[in-house]
């Protein structure tokens, strides 16, 4: 029996989840990607879904199938709007069913009962459109065909028509009714209409032959809710006396179904806008011209790749000058290390791995062409801060502490992400200490990013991979953000800014040697 | 209700997009002081002027129409004078009376309608007045049909109704409102509705009631509420009903101020004792114009008196080239044809005793800029992209004014680029005219059949008149005579 469209079954849905964001958040710049995520969908609850990873492929694969359904602009479509307006229903009820049984006149009364009618109508309205909507389509994924079937037989029982019936019953009766008030000092009298004519299409029609094109609308939008709610409940009471049997009827109708939403459709309509808003997300993205897959999930590391990869924390702000990068770690490496100039978008790179691995554990689509990607325990990360020399020994302690932390939880099963470290320190020291970094990376096996300035660490084995962020051919000041397997050469690009302000060795001599 | 004063089926528009180039036509034809002229320190005739003098018009039927209404306004100066007035007036009188429409209590947004729409009413009347009177005098399509209308549309049997409305809406007897049930229940729909005579008040007496208690604020704001609901459409209905005729009294008022803008231009330089006629125009595709007496509008108005017109009928050209002497007139020459272009395509008289030349797609001047003291490759380069910008908005049969454009440089080059240029522009249908004082660009287009040559007129005696008159370049210009005379 279908539970949920996050979890195959009830109970990997009842298994314990992470309320607050994961350590990695800050330093891959997830909290960036989410942040519009979870501000489209205030009050959903989704954020557990999106700080918990997962370690169970049968669940990723799960969503997976689920989100590359939802790929179909009809069925999010439909999903979406459904979602929305059930979830408010769901709210709102609770509110009603806690007036309604409070026995007192000032929450329970006929406008209260007038509420619930509507929200009845538009629950009914919702559930079926969609039911209406996914039965023209063939749905494949086991998530969305067990929602579908769960729908399908709920639509049919008893107790979903039979409300559908009173609701339509109800709208009906009080559609035929029209009253007057008449309005005067502190007094409203209301008797049924008769027939009086327009004022103000009279005076519409006098004044007509003064209109020049559309004149400015000069009405006040007025609030469909009344004022004071209780005058509004104190007219409809009115109404009762003159228009008994119909509002007998509605009296009837709140008692017996004031429990009428059912809990799976509302589970459902709280969890879909996880696959829905992450879809939303990347779409604009998607029409820059950017890629998004769903990753094969590797058990070993023998062979990971992304392929167009890129940072979307940054590409959401670039909107559509993002450079695409690729990386690829075939065994025995484990280890890619970036170097090259700086604002190069090495650190980008960087997050972009992290990143990617991230988005993959929960199920998402991911930024590539086509991804395969490590089923990994833990993501580790440790961010240096760069070009800080004012407290050169307090910041290497404090590296060097955090390395060691990160050695001991992690495992081979690990990702480590390291970026800039021991920038502030001497180079010896820094060549030193990285040395012995690489060493334990080796030793660790984890798939490993490393950003670093010291070219050394590039060639420490046969386990990393060179990779350098690159510079215009014909334009050595211009940054390609294009990171590629190449082996280091910190000094080219300082010739060439040196030969652009006439400094390099020849162009010094000659100028010195006049 | 239009006015339809300045074209035959639409509203002038003020906020219309002005023809390219405004500022710099402006500056380079002297047309501030033409509409300074024509406005007489009113700034509305300013702005109603400036809107159709950059608005050029691209039909012959649409100036033809504005000429006749032009002439019917020289034929009855006191009843447009008139006209203009009431519209004036009503702006005042609606800004002293404090009332405006935009309120965020829906309450004075009608209160201030009514109000507004007391003052409309009565300048209606006013306006009709002279229409009963004057409408005899008048024989164009334009000024007719805007008193004809106010005739019928305004007789004394609508101005009773008005009343009438205005005086029920003040009632005190309680508003009765209709409504139906909204989706839950809530009433909507409310209609304000005309008592009747079974809604008397022992019926609604037995009627169930509902009495805010005493000191209630929330349920007293609720009735209020209820009562702007009932109210927002009539309320609407006025306001828009004075928005209009607000409208309409601008619109009116905008359009008289051209020809009004018309009458003081006219009446001044007749009093200089200058010439104006109504120029006729042609199809744009036409390569002919002629001119007579043709004068420097804003020369006259500037020296406060005469000054020399000039004559040509020229067949089938499609290039002026204007040489000879400096302060020999070229530079007025080539303003007064800008000026009478744009002043003929927006319906007006021209300066001149007669005048006839195709619709043009817009004028466009490009003159040496004397106050620039740039360096003289920046100043070519700030040449070029003034007429590369110009280049961007002209098309077949526009007019293009040259004056001493690119010789920012050597002869040579200047000519080069600016006989590339001319080519360019006259093969495509723009019609130029070029004051230059570069010979080898000048004699270029010797010998073309399409080239109209020109020449700042000496007489043997060597003295100038001013006047500009067929004659092909000659090498030297008369800087020296200049020099002679300033340097003694």
């Amino acid at each position: 029996m279908f539970f949920s469209i996050l979890f195959p079954t009830r109970e990997q849905h009842g298994e314990s989840r992470q309320t607050d964001a994961p350590a990695c958040f800050r330093d891959l710049n997830l909290d960036r990607i989410f942040a519009p995520v979870f501000q489209s969908k205030k009050g959903f609850k989704l954020e557990d879904f999106f700080y918990t990873s997962l370690h169970d492929p049968e669940i990723i694969v799960y969503r997976q199938d689920v989100m590359r359904e939802l790929e179909n602009n009809e069925l999010r479509a439909l999903f979406s709007d459904f979602s929305r307006e059930i979830y408010d229903l769901g709210q709102y009820m609770n509110t009603i069913r806690s007036s309604l049984t409070s026995g007192d006149s000032w929450r329970s009364n006929y406008l209260t009962r007038g509420q619930m009618l509507d929200y009845a109508d538009r629950y009914c309205r919702t559930v079926s459109a969609l039911l209406d909507g996914i039965s023209r389509l063939t749905l494949r994924s086991a998530g969305l065909r067990g929602f579908a079937e769960y729908l399908s037989a709920y639509c049919a029982s008893e107790s979903y028509t039979g409300l559908c019936a009173r609701v339509k019953q109800l709208r009906d009766a009080f559609s035929t009714v029209e009253y007057c008030m008449l309005i005067k000092n502190g007094t409203i009298r209301v008797r049924k209409y008769e027939g009086q004519a327009d004022h103000s299409g009279q005076i519409l029609k006098t004044f007509e032959k003064f209109r020049q094109g559309v004149g400015k609308d000069y009405r006040h939008k007025m609030m469909q809710e009344p004022y004071a709610a209780y005058v509004e409940a104190a007219v409809l009471n009115m109404l009762s006396e003159l228009y008994k049997d119909i509002f007998a009827d509605l009296y009837g109708f709140c008692s017996r179904y004031l429990h009428f939403d059912d809990e799976t459709i509302l589970r459902f309509s709280r969890e879909i806008p996880f696959y829905l808003s992450w879809l939303d997300f990347i779409t604009p993205l998607r029409q820059t011209g950017l890629s998004f897959c769903y990753p094969r999930l590797c058990n070993t590391a023998e062979h990971l790749y992304d392929y167009d990869g890129f940072d979307l924390a940054l590409a959401r702000i670039e909107y559509g000058k993002t450079v695409v990068n690729d990386f690829a770690l075939n065994a025995p490496e484990r280890i890619i290390v970036v170097t090259g100039p700086n604002q190069g978008g090495k650190t980008t790179f960087a997050r972009a791995f992290g990143q990617v691995h991230y988005l993959a554990s929960l199920g998402l689509c991911v930024p590539g062409r086509e991804a395969a990607l490590y089923l990994f325990d833990n993501i580790f990360t440790h961010f240096g801060q760069e070009e800080d020399l004012s407290t050169l020994n307090g910041k290497l302690q404090d590296d060097l502490v955090r390395l060691h932390e990160l050695l001991d939880r992690a495992t081979s099963r690990s990702i480590l992400i390291v970026n800039e470290i021991f920038a502030s320190t001497t180079l010896s020291d820094a060549l030193s200490l990285g040395g012995h970094m690489m060493d334990a990376f080796a030793a660790l096996g984890a798939p490993t990013v490393l950003v670093t300035f010291l070219d050394e660490l590039a060639s420490h084995g046969p386990e990393t991979v060179s990779m350098m962020s690159t510079i215009r051919e014909d334009d050595p000041t211009k940054r390609t953000f294009k990171i590629v397997r190449k082996p280091p050469d910190g000094l080219a690009y300082a010739i060439y800014i040196a030969g652009k302000h006439g400094l390099t060795y020849e162009q010094l001599c000659g100028r010195l040697g006049k | 209700m239009k006015a339809n004063l300045m074209f035959r089926d639409r509203d002038f528009d003020l906020k219309a997009d002005p023809c390219f180039g405004k500022d710099i036509l402006t500056a380079d034809l002297e047309l501030k002081r033409i509409l300074s002229n024509m406005a007489q320190g009113d700034e509305m005739i300013s702005a109603a002027c400036s809107t159709a003098l950059f608005c050029p018009l691209q039909s012959i039927e649409e100036i033809r129409y504005r000429q006749e209404n032009l002439r019917d306004a020289f034929r009855n100066p006191g009843a447009v004078r008139q006209l203009y007035k009431i519209t004036v007036e009503t702006e005042k009188k609606r800004r002293s009376s404090w009332h405006w429409l935009s309120s965020s209590y829906l309450s004075s947004t009608f209160s201030g309608a009514v109000e507004l729409m007391k003052i409309y009413t009565g300048m209606l009347m006013e306006l009709r007045l002279i229409a009963d009177s004057k409408l005899s005098g008048f024989q164009s399509e334009g000024f007719r049909n805007l008193l004809t209308m106010l005739r019928r549309e305004l007789d004394d049997d609508y101005f009773a109704e008005v009343r009438a409305h205005l005086n029920d809406l003040k009632d005190g007897d309680g508003m009765l409102v209709s409504a139906t049930f909204g989706n839950y229940l809530q009433g909507v729909h409310y209609v304000l509705r005309r008592k009747t005579r079974k809604d008397s008040w022992w019926r609604w007496h037995f009627a169930p009631s509902f009495t805010i208690a005493p000191r209630d604020e929330a349920g007293a704001a609720d009735l209020g509420k209820r009562r702007d609901r009932a109210v927002n459409e009539a309320a609407n209905a006025l306001a828009q009903a004075a928005e209009h005729l607000e409208g309409f009294f601008v619109m009116l008022r905008n359009e008289l101020a051209f020809y009004v803008g018309c009458l003081n231009l006219a009446d001044n330089l007749r009093a200089l004792g200058m010439p104006i006629c109504f120029p006729g125009l042609l199809s744009t595709d036409s390569k002919d114009r002629s001119w007579r007496g043709l004068y420097d509008v804003s020369l006259a108005l500037t020296k406060n008196a005469a000054v020399v017109g000039n004559d040509l009928d020229a067949n089938d050209k499609r290039l002026y080239v204007i040489t000879g002497a400096n302060q020999g007139g070229k530079s007025t020459f080539l303003r007064s044809m800008g000026q009478v272009q744009l002043m003929a395509q927006c319906g007006m008289f021209v300066g001149a005793d007669s005048f006839s030349a195709p619709i043009r797609r817009g004028v466009f001047s490009h003159f040496k800029k004397e106050e620039d003291t740039a360096m003289r490759s920046g100043k070519l380069e700030e040449e070029l992209a003034r007429m590369s910008e110009a280049a961007d908005h002209l098309e077949g049969g526009a007019l293009m004014l040259f004056n001493e454009s690119f010789a920012a440089t050597n002869e040579r080059e200047g000519s080069e680029i600016c006989r590339q240029i001319t080519k360019a522009l006259i093969e495509n249908d723009v019609e130029v005219f070029s004051v230059t004082h570069l010979y080898t660009y000048a004699v270029a287009f010797l010998g073309d059949r399409q080239t109209q040559f020109l020449r700042a007129q000496r007489l043997d005696s060597g003295e100038r008149t001013f006047k500009v008159v067929p004659g092909e370049p000659l090498q030297t210009a008369f800087g020296e005579d200049l020099y002679k005379k300033i340097f003694g």
